[in-house]
């Protein structure tokens, strides 16, 4: 049988799946939605129900709970300011200042929309590109992997425009406590104040609840709703031409979606990267190439558009390494593997000869639960939206402990609510003072991650700093990163000159 | 400008706790690696060279504005009787409550308290027939969803072994 044949039969067969994957996608959308139960915990929760499962249910079942995970972890931080993964921490940017403006109905429809778009073009090129994408693993190595942080780390000048300084401080004050932890050669501990729970380094998931949750929930309790005026007297009469006009905003926006999403897939590759570093780097590409970029982190369109596509971009990226050459790219993607191994499924370069159902199986049940989402979610935006009318004496509260709980639930260390709350106490102040905590979190994300190849790059070249220009890739990807801070600045010089000659 | 009269002045106490804290927690980090291998030393140094030079700058920057007069060394924005008036303050006594009793007293039982102080001082103790319900259904519905139908580990007590027990015995 040829692969058009195969991929026809297991998509018709996946259809047919419809059932499970409806369900799936809520229980996904629930589970991203509040920090700390990630797809990965669901699955590991939900493992004898996988394992009972034949092959192809399985799969489909946990590719559609990934998928839907990964957007619903959207949904809070455009309406709350909270987002539900790490991979979403972009999203509220841009996402949240459309909700105070009582636009979080088309805000939502615009994330759902570009997400599943996302998702779904990143899965056919994933189909079509595989034997390719494989090889960028390969490629990618410690010296190339630091150029790809400091496009993440990038950001954080990028949401600094307003005070350079004071991002820089956030930023890189992220980046210290990211370095919290025992160092990964001889496991000296340091910085880690005594706690024996901080030699793993700072657990994200505290970091992530604290500084984005439990800050805002102290933050509103000032006004009785978190909309502003004009947002209420929008959200008063929630209607469907709010959600059309969120989906026909998205639409217009096709080859924004396309080529952020395309950035999702290529990070989603490397083994490691994952979603929170592909929404950084998305945003601030998309910043950087945009002609208003001032407009970003006001309520920006592309400004949402972009995380929210490469989020759900990285989807399919994570699954080429696993399955080609048998590397899973993420969390997930490694239970993914111990459940397929259990069905006795062999990853590697062989599985497209000798079991090929699988193989794009996988991709094809991707395909579909991002296109059964499209049907499903999007009506539902007028529905969720309306819990941004809900007062703040009970949405805060209800914020904080469920957002706590959650930070409890990785590591189960009692230590780790305590932490969440010491970085909501930083976050608060952040936020009262000016520096942004998304600043913050980049760092606190990517420390460790710079650090590991940093060292990494240092042993190989025995301590010559130069290994950073060694390679052709790594010395492409730093012009790119070099022009990609440079033309911001061109542009707006441009405009500017543009708009004296206007005047 | 200081010229201004209209500009309300910044309050740049406020501003300096961040940047303070920063420079102490690296200060901190440094003494714990002084006599560590230098693969242990050379990323932080790195970064929290960088960070220590930006708030320097930070700082004289500033400096500056105090001089001019542009600020003044308050932290008003920080902290205020605003935070008192709002239930701020109590609200985070209330949430430190949380996380120090949730182990003795289980995930229902807690949240449930810790919902219906915290909704009744925000409301300045009205409505308070809402508020339990409120509070009674968020607490029950989590502890339905999170621990008997996702049997995760949230913390255990009193509660939930009592209602374990009334589930197996039908």
């Amino acid at each position: 049988m040829g692969d058009a044949a195969i991929i026809s039969t297991v998509f018709l067969e996946t259809i047919g799946y419809w059932w499970v994957i409806i369900p799936t996608i809520f229980l996904g959308l629930i589970v991203g939605g509040i920090p700390g139960f990630s797809a990965a915990n669901t699955i590991i929760i939900l493992m004898p129900l996988t394992l009972a499962m034949d092959l192809q249910m399985g799969l489909v079942f946990m590719v559609s709970l990934y998928c839907a995970a990964r957007m619903g972890a959207g949904i809070p931080a455009i309406l709350v300011n909270i987002p539900g993964t790490a991979g979403a921490a972009a999203t509220p940017l841009d996402g949240y200042p459309m909700t105070k403006q009582g636009r979080g109905q088309q805000a939502l429809a615009i994330s759902f929309v570009a997400s599943s778009l996302g998702g779904l073009l990143t899965t056919i090129i994933a189909i079509a590109a595989m034997p390719l994408l494989a090889r960028v693993g390969f490629y990618m190595h410690s010296v190339e992997m630091i150029v790809v942080m400091l496009f993440g780390i990038s950001l954080i000048a990028s949401i600094a425009a307003q005070d350079m300084l004071k991002g820089l401080i956030a930023g890189f004050f992220g980046l210290m406590l990211g370095a919290i932890g025992t160092d990964v050669v001889y496991a000296t501990p340091r910085g880690t104040m005594g706690f024996l729970e901080l030699y793993d380094g700072v657990p994200l998931i505290p970091a992530l609840v604290g500084l984005f949750a439990v800050s805002e929930a102290f933050i509103i309790i000032e006004k009785r709703v978190i909309l502003t005026k004009k947002g209420q007297e929008a959200m008063e009469n929630p209607s469907w031409a709010a959600t059309f006009e969120g989906v026909r905003d998205a639409l217009t926006r096709w080859t924004h979606i396309c080529w952020t999403s395309v950035i999702g897939l290529i990070i989603g590759v490397i083994p490691g990267a994952g979603a929170s570093i592909a929404s950084f780097v998305a945003y601030q590409q998309s910043r950087t190439f945009s002609k208003t970029p001032e407009k970003y982190g006001t309520g920006h369109i592309e400004g949402l558009v972009a995380p929210e596509s490469a989020n759900n971009g990285v989807t399919s990226g994570t699954l080429v390494p696993l399955l080609v050459l048998g590397i899973p790219g993420g969390a997930t993607a490694a239970i993914m593997l111990v459940v397929m191994q259990y069905h006795g499924v062999s990853f590697g370069p062989s599985l497209f000869q000798q079991d090929p159902k699988v193989g794009y199986g996988m991709f094809i049940a991707m395909a579909v639960s991002y296109f059964l989402m499209i049907l499903t979610i999007i009506p539902l935006s007028r529905y969720m939206s309306r819990v941004t009318t809900v007062p703040t004496i009970y949405l805060a509260p209800m914020i904080i402990s469920f957002t706590l709980v959650g930070a409890f639930v990785p590591r189960e260390y009692m230590f780790d609510m305590y932490l969440a709350l010491a970085f909501g106490v930083v976050g608060y102040i952040a936020r009262r003072t000016g520096y942004h905590v998304a600043a913050i979190l980049i760092g606190v994300i990517l420390g460790p991650l710079l650090e590991t190849y940093f060292l990494r790059a240092l042993k190989k070249s025995e301590g010559d700093i130069m290994v950073l220009f060694s390679s052709t890739l790594g010395n492409i990807l730093w012009v790119a990163l070099v022009v990609s801070l440079v033309l911001p600045i061109v542009f707006e010089r441009r405009r500017k000159k543009k708009e004296i000659v206007i005047q | 400008m200081a010229d201004d009269p209209n500009r309300a002045p910044k309050h740049l106490g406020a501003d300096l706790v961040i940047p303070v804290l920063a420079v102490i927690f690296t200060l901190y980090y440094f003494s714990t690696i002084w006599n560590s291998p230098w693969t242990a030393q050379v990323s932080a140094f790195a970064i929290g060279g960088v960070l220590l030079f930006i708030c320097a700058l930070y700082f004289i920057k500033v400096a500056g504005q105090f001089k001019r007069g542009e600020g003044r060394f308050t932290f008003t924005s920080l902290i205020n009787f605003e935070d008192i008036r709002t239930g701020r303050v109590a609200l985070l006594v209330t949430t430190i409550g949380f996380c120090w009793f949730i182990d003795e007293l289980g995930f229902t039982l807690t949240t449930f308290l810790f919902l219906w102080t915290s909704m009744a001082i925000l409301g300045a103790f009205k409505r308070l027939g809402l508020v339990t319900i409120v509070s009674a259904v968020l607490a029950l519905g989590g502890w339905a969803v999170f621990i008997l139908a996702f049997d995760t580990r949230f913390p255990r007590g009193w509660f939930e072994e009592t209602m374990k027990v009334v589930m197996a015995n039908g």
